[in-house]
């Protein structure tokens, strides 16, 4: 009877797991799945994270904190090398010169369709040439938007895979970088592919 | 400061909002499993809006509690929610008060206290939270706060003091 009668104070510990493991089965089933891995690299640590979709983010000189914390929060994340095998694989033979341009699925669904048409023109610069933010802004249709082209470079979400750091100042002068190390690591890219 | 991934939200704060709801609604047939997912299901929804300034500990107190209460008058009409009450000079220091009541007593008056007394005294007493962090869970001012605590330990002591007798 006394058992009965018994009116806890807290919950079980059953019940608060029972709880939690509820809460997270949901979280699971609802959250966009990031998978992401790093690679070492002469540039430092690369972080990659994909999703469904492909390749979403590349982020280098960076603490690995900062590299999830930039990921889109509402996102589950998996730490997963295999997901990202194939594109460690490619960026390992960029890196020994045996690669010049990359295959794999990048998704860029999260930025404007300008920043989309900037990002797929330099895409096209092969490996050892450079064009300036007007050339690519005139390749786009768009000759006076240089600067705007600037910035829809900026926002690159894979740097080196989509290769921004082929785009140069009118007079060659590199003014920015969207990949970590800024300036200098374009400069050590550009070097490495033979354009400097 | 930047907000931490939902999913960190979920491993830091899942045990307490669920300890938190289970203590708001352990005198009804609510089961707190559903409220603690429902607030997590609310908070994501939200989650993008948040600003990168805020305090997630009290946000998601807040969304429990506008979970539990929405709850406790669905379930109960008759329960009458007090409003702001207003604060008449500084409240009595109410935790030597609370420290001389014996626990398990003090448990079960909780539950019949009006919704925000409980709210509050639950977040002062069981959760450790501060005074504003009361206020910003509750939509009200700090003092509004302190008096909602105080109100209830108030009670609370009136309460024991009658039973002792």
């Amino acid at each position: 009877m006394a058992e009965n009668n018994f009116h806890p104070n807290e919950p079980t510990q059953a019940a608060v797991e029972a709880s939690r493991s509820r809460v997270m089965n949901w979280f699971s089933k609802t959250a966009t799945l990031l998978q992401w891995a790093t690679m070492e690299s002469p540039l430092g640590t690369i972080y990659l994270a994909r999703n469904s979709a492909g390749l979403c983010s590349l982020n280098f000189g960076v603490s690995e904190a900062e590299f999830l914390g930039g990921l889109d929060l509402r996102a589950r994340t998996e730490n997963n090398p295999d997901a990202l095998a194939l594109v460690i694989a490619q960026l390992r033979e960029y890196f020994a010169g045996t690669r010049s341009r990359f295959d794999v699925p990048v998704d860029l669904s999260q930025m404007t369709p300008f920043q989309r048409n900037v990002l797929h023109a330099a895409e096209a610069i092969p490996a050892g040439k450079v064009l300036t933010y007007g050339q690519i802004a005139q390749d786009i249709g768009k000759p006076r938007a240089s600067r705007a082209v600037g910035q829809a470079l900026g926002s690159n979400p894979v740097p080196i895979i989509v290769p921004c750091h082929r785009v140069v100042g009118s007079d060659g002068s590199m003014t920015g970088y969207s990949g970590g190390g800024g300036v200098a690591s374009k400069k050590w890219l550009l070097h490495m592919e033979g354009a400097l | 400061m930047n907000l931490p991934r939902f999913e960190t939200l979920i491993e830091r704060h899942h045990d307490e909002i669920y300890r938190y709801l289970w203590q708001m609604l352990r005198d009804t047939h609510l089961d707190a499993q559903d409220f603690t997912q429902e607030t997590f299901m609310r908070a994501y929804q939200a989650y993008g809006r948040l600003r990168p300034d805020s305090n997630c500990r009290a946000w998601l107190y807040k969304i429990a509690t506008n979970c539990a209460y929405t709850a406790l008058r669905r379930s109960r009409r008759e329960v009458s929610l007090d409003d702001d009450l207003p604060a008449d000079g500084l409240p009595p220091p109410e935790e030597a008060v609370v420290h001389n009541l014996v626990l398990e007593d003090i448990r079960q008056f909780i539950d019949t206290l009006p919704l925000k007394q409980r709210a509050a005294v639950i977040m002062r007493h069981i959760d450790g939270f501060e005074y504003n962090e009361i206020a910003q869970t509750l939509d009200c001012s700090e003092e509004a706060a302190r008096a909602h605590v105080s109100l209830a330990v108030r009670k609370l002591r009136k309460e024991l003091d009658g039973q002792r007798r």
